[in-house]
């Protein structure tokens, strides 16, 4: 049982790493332009699937890494440029009817462009099967999955927290108001949040098709956690997105060791309660 | 798989259908449409949900067995009428008892998953149209059986003695297998069936763990069963659940180093998601494989390929054809598109069709037909990108007939 245990914190560490990814993509975006971006689980796909292709025309899985989710920025700009922009005065139902049809739009094109049959791209091969961790054996590709993520993690937090960008970021999401009158070009400032959020998504779509593979709902698989970890974590919370991806993915990875059936519930479980104790989120101030 | 410009067209299609049915469902109640020298056929498909991805293919397995009669049976022009199930049964029973109110359906075929099949035989029963169904659970030609229903697919019986016997042939020095099963009818069935038959071939089951339809994570069933050293693993489960699973008994180096066991696979739509490293080590039960050597297979394979952009057939589209062949058939021995008068036709009927000699026992409804398993190639010796696996062993023994608990199959 010691091992199972082991084994489903390491898997729940790589699985929450990836949610703490989608997770802090969608709460930048939310907490910036104030759109809940129900095309964020298709932004995810997106990053899987152009991250399959370029791997495939390039024959380097790191290449794809690389190449996909910057495609999927491209993506992200043009819905926030050429859509999304022009509905910021306009009423909140449409822009989240706007978001929702892109969402139901990017998922057919997925389908239309690579088919209704899923794929499978295996890692690298320095990557590729188990690694002995002297208890047990354990897929290379996991590990280097945690570690990977920790690190675009940091890195963001730093970028986030350290950078004058990320101040502006930052500051956009307590008072976009307030940045605006500061003279900074406010429509700068929501493009880059809804490119860096896009990046994100893309990422973690990417970063996961060794381990899930790539289909076309995989999009709308992912959304709903999505907005868990945001509404759990609290809104705006870039360190709650984090610690409540991480908790999300251990949560669900540790119920399957005893109710395999409820591992998909816990979480919903886990936001009710969140939202009965402490309604702001658990790292939430509004 | 298919060529973009048939993608459009299929999601074009499915697209004008639901809006149709759509449209439709404004104007009730509805009176039947059908003109007196037409036989209105219902193809129930998962056009969208879990099986989405496989709806569109039994479909064209339906279409192309319906083109090689132009569209007529037994002196009437078919029509051809298809609903999307959703792989829900409330859904797919409600849209069945559509077709049958609105377009005068009067057979039925589908839909992809036996929890919902189950739902709709009630339709067919209730409302005496003749259904043919092909999936794992055993209820359709068992417990639940009644006059109006029939089962394509294999008796999970036979599958999983075959595939347990294959097993055992191949590698005769295993003794223990542990099973990771899809958790309702289907999973259930085979189960039952594996427990049973493992000691006969000197097998004994270390394991089960239950997993949920659709699931994607498989490390904790996978550590679990690496704690137990199993010579194998025994997988009851398919589609995208199948294909997450062997991807992740490859992540955690199960295989190559021992075999997986898929024993109720579509076959080629699932091992075509594979990359050819996950696919080694791999033997795969399934109802269909388009190397079977028939010259009816032969022609399904030409008339498919050429709809597909050169993909040959797995289970799905052959199950949809196999469905069609299977209904028209019976209207043509009897002359009638008379669902009673079609059954009895049907009932007790022998020949030779695209997988090879069947038979349909008219106490149970069962078609006996054989189970096929393949042994997957590594990359190199794939003649094609295809050529995924060889038959290494069939089997078309029946379900001993006390195991079967269909005890009457009722009148109509």
């Amino acid at each position: 049982m010691e091992i199972l245990i082991a084994s489903q914190v390491l898997n729940g560490f790589a699985t929450g790493m990836l949610y703490a990814l989608v997770g802090v993509g969608l709460t930048l975006v939310l907490g910036v332009l104030n759109i809940p971006n129900f095309a964020h689980g298709t932004l995810y796909a997106f990053g899987a699937y152009f991250t399959y292709t370029a791997a495939n025309l390039t024959g380097s899985f790191y290449l794809g890494i690389l190449v996909g989710p910057l495609l999927v920025v491209l993506v992200g700009f043009v819905i926030e440029s050429q859509g999304v922009r022009r509905l910021y005065r306009a009423h909140h139902d449409y822009q989240l009817l706007f978001l929702f049809a892109i969402a139901l739009i990017l998922q057919e094109a997925v389908i239309l462009i690579w088919g209704p049959v899923g794929f499978s791209l295996l890692p690298p091969p320095v990557l590729d099967g188990a690694v002995s961790l002297g208890f047990m054996a354990y897929p290379k590709y996991r590990l280097a999955l945690i570690l990977f993520t920790t690190l675009i993690v940091v890195a963001l937090y730093l970028f986030l927290t350290r950078t004058n960008v990320g101040a502006i970021v930052r500051a956009g999401i307590e008072n976009r108001e307030m940045v605006s009158v500061l003279g900074i070009d406010i429509n700068k400032v929501f493009l880059l949040t809804f490119g860096l959020g896009a990046y994100l998504a893309g990422l973690a779509g990417g970063l996961s098709t060794p381990i899930m593979g790539l289909t076309p709902s995989m999009g709308l698989d992912i959304l709903p956690i999505a907005f868990v970890i945001v509404v759990v974590a609290g809104l705006g919370s870039i360190l709650g997105a984090i610690a409540s991806g991480i908790l999300i993915g251990l949560a669900q990875s540790l119920t399957t060791i005893w109710w395999p059936e409820a591992a998909n519930v816990v979480i919903y479980l886990l936001m009710g309660l969140v939202i009965i104790l402490k309604p702001q989120g658990l790292f939430g101030t509004r | 798989m298919i060529t973009f410009v048939s993608r459009i067209k299929a999601r074009a299609a499915a697209t004008f259908a639901a809006f149709m049915l759509g449209a439709a469902g404004l104007v009730l109640p509805s009176a039947p449409t059908l003109a007196a020298d037409d036989v209105a056929i219902l193809g129930l498909w998962p056009q969208s949900g879990p099986y989405a991805d496989v709806g569109p293919l039994l479909n064209m397995g339906a279409v192309i067995a319906l083109e090689e009669v132009g569209y007529k049976v037994a002196g009437k022009k078919i029509k051809y009428v298809t609903r999307d199930s959703e792989t829900k049964a409330g859904t797919a029973a409600r849209r069945s008892q559509e077709a049958i109110d609105s377009d005068g359906a009067k057979f039925v075929i589908g839909p992809w998953a036996s929890g919902v099949a189950l739902a709709v035989t009630e339709v067919s029963k209730k409302n005496k149209v003749m259904y043919y169904f092909s999936g794992g659970t055993e209820d359709i030609s068992g417990k639940r059986c009644h006059r109006y229903a029939f089962m394509w697919a294999a008796s999970p019986w036979t599958a999983m003695d075959v595939n347990l016997r294959t097993f055992k042939k191949t590698h005769p020095n295993a003794k223990t297998i542990y099973m990771f099963v899809v958790d309702y009818a289907f999973g259930w069935s085979l189960q039952k069936y594996v427990e049973q038959l493992a000691p006969k071939y000197g097998l004994t089951v270390v394991g089960v763990d239950r997993h949920p339809l659709g699931q994607r994570e498989y490390s904790s069933y996978i550590t679990k069963a690496m704690a137990k050293n199993p010579d194998a693993v025994f997988m009851i489960n398919f589609g995208i659940d199948a294909i997450s699973a062997v991807r992740q008994l490859h992540n955690f180096g199960y295989t190559p180093k021992k075999p997986v066991i898929l024993s109720w696979s579509s076959g080629v739509e699932e091992l075509v998601q594979m990359d050819p490293a996950m696919r080694a080590n791999l033997q795969v039960g399934t109802n269909y494989y388009y190397t079977v050597d028939t010259p009816e297979n032969k022609a399904f394979v030409e008339a498919y390929k050429k709809k597909s952009g050169g993909v040959p057939p797995g289970y799905a589209p052959a199950a949809g054809y196999g469905l069609m062949k299977m209904t028209l058939l019976a209207m043509q021995k009897a002359n009638s598109t008379d669902p009673q008068k079609a059954i009895q036709a049907l009932e007790g009927a022998k020949g030779k069709n695209f997988v090879g000699d069947f038979e349909v026992v008219a106490k149970t409804h069962q078609t006996v037909r054989p189970f096929f398993v393949l042994k997957t190639k590594v990359e190199k010796d794939m003649k094609d990108k295809h050529d995924f696996g060889t038959i290494v062993d069939v089997s078309a023994t029946p379900q001993p007939a006390d195991l079967n608990e269909c005890k009457d199959i009722g009148g109509f």
